[in-house]
């Protein structure tokens, strides 16, 4: 919820984003001096650790300010059975423009809809009945099958090994960061040194 | 074994120091047995010891006290990472920058560089006392 608000209130710009960035899924200002790329699995619980803790402090810190642009990535990975379909949803949702609510709703019922199958269920809960409609007919187009695994090539030629894992973007040098349990002490401190170079 | 360790060691420093120091701190923090002040104390100066112990093992300079080094480090590595591996925490190893789970695969090489290293360190005392 807390993700959503913040998303709402971030801007929207759609201009100088890095190639790749789905801008419908992306938070803040594309010229921003650093760009955040974040490579997650709605079907992981560390990913579900990472948006929940970490992501709204990064939000009110970075993105709201202007200081970092945060694009969204879909890694769904084999070894969960239901995150190809969530991360499906999830795209399909940013074309009705309702990325961020519904990520949060996948995330904030991961453990439900991972154990039931009813990936929909959460999806559904999040949306309009006007957006359910268009989405459940965008989440089978070939469009939003295509995006999703072009953003999977993209985090595999990172090369991702798991998630989630952020890609931190400064000029022309990008610092991969991998880990299930990362501190966002850490990561501040990280960006605010990138910054100040 | 005395130059293959050297050179490891340089490496696994390299890559550590060619990144923010941040970088490594997020991986010994996932390993969840450090205080967040000495996480950045040990992300700071590990690299920087692991590349002096590398240049002294290549040079073959304080040959005993260098092994030894190696031997403790290597020692505490291979135990952190047993650890975690045997706790089933899937987290980066840190050994060579971010990216590398600890697997079976990480934990071999690592226990064969332990191997190693304790096997030069005896081999140095060895010939020392041969020299007496």
């Amino acid at each position: 919820m807390r993700v959503c608000v913040f998303a709402l209130a971030a801007l929207w710009l759609s201009r100088a984003a890095a190639p790749g960035v789905d801008l419908s899924k992306a938070l803040g200002t594309p010229s921003a001096p650093i760009t955040v790329e974040v490579f997650s699995d709605f079907e992981c619980p560390a990913c579900k650790a990472f948006h929940e803790n970490v992501l709204p402090e990064l939000m009110r810190d970075y993105v709201i300010p202007g200081k970092v642009f945060l694009a969204s990535f879909e890694f769904p990975l084999p070894m969960h059975q239901h995150s190809r379909q969530a991360a499906n949803y999830a795209v399909a949702a940013a074309r009705v423009g309702a990325y961020s609510p519904v990520a949060d709703a996948l995330f904030r019922g991961q453990e439900s809809w991972s154990a039931s199958g009813n990936v929909w269920g959460a999806v559904a809960a999040a949306l309009t009945p006007a957006q359910q409609k268009r989405v459940q007919a965008l989440a089978t187009d070939a469009g939003v099958l295509a995006q999703v695994q072009s953003e999977i090539g993209v985090g595999q030629r990172v090369p991702i090994t798991e998630t989630p894992t952020i890609l931190v973007i400064r000029g022309s040098r990008a610092i991969p960061i991998a880990g299930r349990l990362i501190r966002y002490e850490l990561l501040k401190q990280l960006l605010d040194d990138l910054a100040k170079r | 074994m005395r130059v293959l360790l050297g050179g490891i060691f340089i490496y696994a420093a390299w890559t550590k120091l060619h990144t923010p120091w941040e970088v490594f701190a997020i991986s010994i923090d996932s390993y969840q047995i450090l205080p967040l002040r000495a996480v950045e104390l040990v992300a700071r100066s590990l690299p920087w010891f692991e590349l002096l112990v590398g240049i002294l093992l290549l040079a073959g300079l304080w040959l005993r006290s260098a092994a030894v080094a190696t031997s403790l480090l290597l020692g505490v590595f291979f135990g952190l990472m047993v650890r975690a591996f045997a706790t089933g925490q899937q987290i980066n190893c840190g050994c060579f920058g971010p990216g590398e789970l600890i697997s079976w695969k990480t934990l071999l090489r690592d226990g064969s560089l332990l191997a190693g290293s304790l096997a030069l360190t005896w081999m140095a005392f060895v010939r020392r006392r041969r020299a007496a």
